[in-house]
């Protein structure tokens, strides 16, 4: 057992007879992971197993080899974001992070301490004294992520952690993700925004109808869809030129010129090939300036996989 | 395999939890209602001491002046005339008088009403035409044994079977299901702490609130009750067996509690609607007067009443042909009822520990 993975061996969950998720088998190293897919595809049910809010129907999972039935080293180990929008009724946040704190045993002061640090870490110092009722939706997502990050977890579980947000507290909390991410920890994000999954994203689950579709790093997934050609934007001078010299290669299928005429889009079945023949092309005077895939994003992926409407 | 955890790590996560849900129990609004039901017996026999105190004073001052020999008062026999009772008995205190017409054709009456009190009982006199009629006796200042039995019959009728009853169904259901409800129990379920201290803790809270809220009532319903008698006669109760009382109700309270409290909880934690459980087991609770003896003892409320020291006056209102076939199964001894009910609540709880392990957060199927 990899103790620095976390792993979901033939994991299956059923609510009566509806499938919550099905046959999931994934073993996550760190880093921050994104866990992406349309409304009612398991998101949720996959975090809820992970951490022992509800037990799976078959299989076996373990998040740093420990089992997410002992919550006495489960949780020692995970901080929890959830998706409930509620808290204890008349709690201020420091309370409710105070409190929660002092289940895991630790003494009033080292508990205050911790607690004034989380607050601090999601900016929320100033309205700790306040009630949780008062606070705004992006508040209540601060606290959350403050109770998830004040025993200094090493997994990280969030689900949904960007919603409600403004701007600059959703880049500060990305940098958090990514400082704990550097720390060679986990950091587990349940998302549906997708170009921010792209930003931050080491590796990502797609998931669809209680089945993970895909999973690993995009570049991985996406040169695995074959049924959509890659795409390649290649900024020039002479797109014209550029155009009808890779439109004689025979895995090129298509090729556009961009809207503002210095450069052109190439979709290619064997990405790979084309990229080594685009090396001789280069030395030919088209005045080439960048070459970048154009669908290899989480979006992209999400699209050819699950659909375009679902993609949001 | 799992490891054990130190003990002192589990004791200060129990205390945690206690003094999270202790905040939530005696401080939310919603046990107000709990409150009330405490006090409510409280509060009838205060009014009702300070009633007695009052009328017994009014009485005595009367009695200065007019007083009456209770012998005197119960020679008069109903026919007698106004003068032979102003001869044996004197001027009333008070007296009042109006006319009425009756008969065919008509005809003017006269009823007069003569109040005489020896100091302690008001007597009235109820005169026709100049004759008595009738007589009444009010503001009778009850002795402290009759009280006694009042209090029993309350405790065993009212706070038993309701107050505490739906005081700890209010309490304990709430201890799991109204975090479901809230959709805030999964903070407990997302720290490190073993699912059976969470019980064991939510237990503990719950324990101490109600059996703090109804053993004061318990006592404090006995200050209100003495405190309509002199101090020489609650002396002497106190010293005979008024402590000995006090503390035995005090302890039978919250010995309900705890048995009451544990069935509870675990309906809250098992039951998606406890509410049905409560009154199933509030059902079979009531009936129990009315089932054959030996089913009586698988009730809690048979245990608790045969713990009471003092034994209410029987239902007058059950057929003797009923009562018959529904004999008293007898009362335990005092060592038995605790130990049974402490060993219910044990068990009760422990399988609750138990079933926790299997507590899965989905607030939707809720």
């Amino acid at each position: 057992m990899n103790v620095d993975h976390i792993t979901f061996d033939n994991v299956s969950r059923f609510y009566g007879e509806v499938l919550g998720v099905n046959r999931v088998t994934l073993s996550i190293p760190p880093g921050i992971t994104s866990l992406v897919g349309p409304n009612g595809s398991g998101k949720t049910t996959l975090l809820n197993l992970m951490s022992g809010l509800i037990h799976p129907t078959e299989g076996t999972i373990h998040v740093l080899g420990i089992e997410p039935r002992d919550p006495r080293k489960m949780f020692r180990a995970v901080g929890y974001s959830t998706q409930f929008d509620s808290f204890p009724r008349g709690t201020t946040g420091r309370q409710f992070i105070y409190s929660f704190l002092r289940l895991f045993g630790y003494p009033s002061a080292t508990a205050s301490t911790m607690t004034a640090e989380a607050l601090d870490m999601v900016h929320l110092t100033d309205a700790a004294d306040r009630k949780i009722a008062g606070y705004s939706k992006g508040m209540r997502q601060r606290v959350k992520l403050a109770q998830a990050i004040a025993h200094d977890p090493q997994v990280l579980v969030l689900d949904e952690p960007l919603n409600g947000l403004d701007p600059l507290v959703r880049a500060e909390t990305l940098n958090l993700f990514r400082k704990y991410a550097s720390q060679g920890r986990h950091v587990f994000v349940s998302t549906h925004i997708l170009h921010e999954v792209d930003m931050i994203s080491d590796q990502f689950i797609l998931m669809s109808n209680g089945y993970v579709v895909a999973e690993g790093q995009i570049q991985d997934v996406r040169s695995e869809i074959r049924d959509h050609p890659m795409q390649v934007t290649i900024r020039c001078k002479q797109p014209h030129g550029l155009a009808s010299k890779v439109f004689e290669m025979d895995h090129v299928v298509e090729v556009r010129l961009h809207p503002d005429g210095k450069g052109v889009l190439v979709l290619t079945r064997a990405a790979d090939l084309f990229y080594r023949q685009l090396n001789h092309i280069a030395m030919e005077d088209f005045g080439i300036e960048s070459i970048a895939p154009a669908d290899d994003t989480v979006k992209s992926v999400y699209e050819y996989l699950i659909g375009e409407d679902s993609a949001r | 395999m799992m490891e054990k955890p130190a003990i002192s790590e589990l004791w200060s996560q129990l205390i945690a939890v206690v003094r999270i849900e202790l905040t939530k129990t005696f401080f939310a609004r919603r046990s107000i209602w709990i409150y009330l039901l405490a006090l409510l017996p409280v509060s009838l026999f205060y009014i009702n001491s300070i009633y007695a105190k009052r009328e017994h004073e009014r009485l005595a001052r009367i009695a200065v002046d007019h007083s009456v020999g209770r012998d005197a008062i119960r020679s008069i026999r109903r026919g007698s005339t106004l003068q032979q009772v102003v001869q044996t008995v004197g001027e009333p205190y008070r007296k009042n008088s109006r006319e009425f017409w009756m008969g065919r054709p008509p005809q003017r009456h006269e009823r007069v009403t003569y109040y005489y009190t020896d100091g302690e009982v008001d007597f009235t006199f109820f005169f026709n035409d100049g004759v008595l009629q009738g007589t009444g006796r009010s503001g009778v200042r009850q002795s402290l044994p009759q009280f006694l039995l009042v209090f029993a019959s309350v405790y065993q009728l009212y706070f038993i079977r309701l107050a505490i009853f739906f005081g700890c169904a209010g309490i304990f259901t709430n201890l799991f299901r109204g975090e479901m409800l809230d959709k805030s129990l999964h903070f407990y379920l997302l720290a490190p702490i073993p699912r059976p201290v969470l019980v064991a803790g939510k237990y503990l809270a719950g324990l101490f609130a109600t059996a703090i809220i109804f053993s004061a009532s318990t006592a404090l319903q006995f200050y209100a009750l003495l405190r309509g008698f002199d101090s020489v006669t609650v002396h002497e109760y106190l010293q005979r067996d008024g402590w000995h009382h006090i503390a035995a109700y005090m302890g039978i309270s919250m010995l309900a509690c705890a048995a009451y409290g544990s069935i509870f909880l675990a309906a809250g934690l098992i039951a998606k609607n406890p509410a049905v459980i409560a009154a199933l087991l509030l059902l079979w609770e009531s009936v129990n007067a009315f089932i054959p003896g030996s089913l009586k003892m698988a009730s809690v409320v048979f245990y608790l009443q045969s713990l009471c020291p003092i034994e209410p006056p029987p239902d007058v209102n059950i057929p003797p042909a009923l009562l018959a076939l529904v004999a008293p199964a007898g009362r335990v001894g005092t060592f038995t009822g605790i130990a049974v009910m402490a060993a219910l609540s044990v068990l009760v709880l422990a399988a609750s520990g138990f079933l926790s392990r299997r507590l899965e957060i989905n607030y939707s199927a809720d």
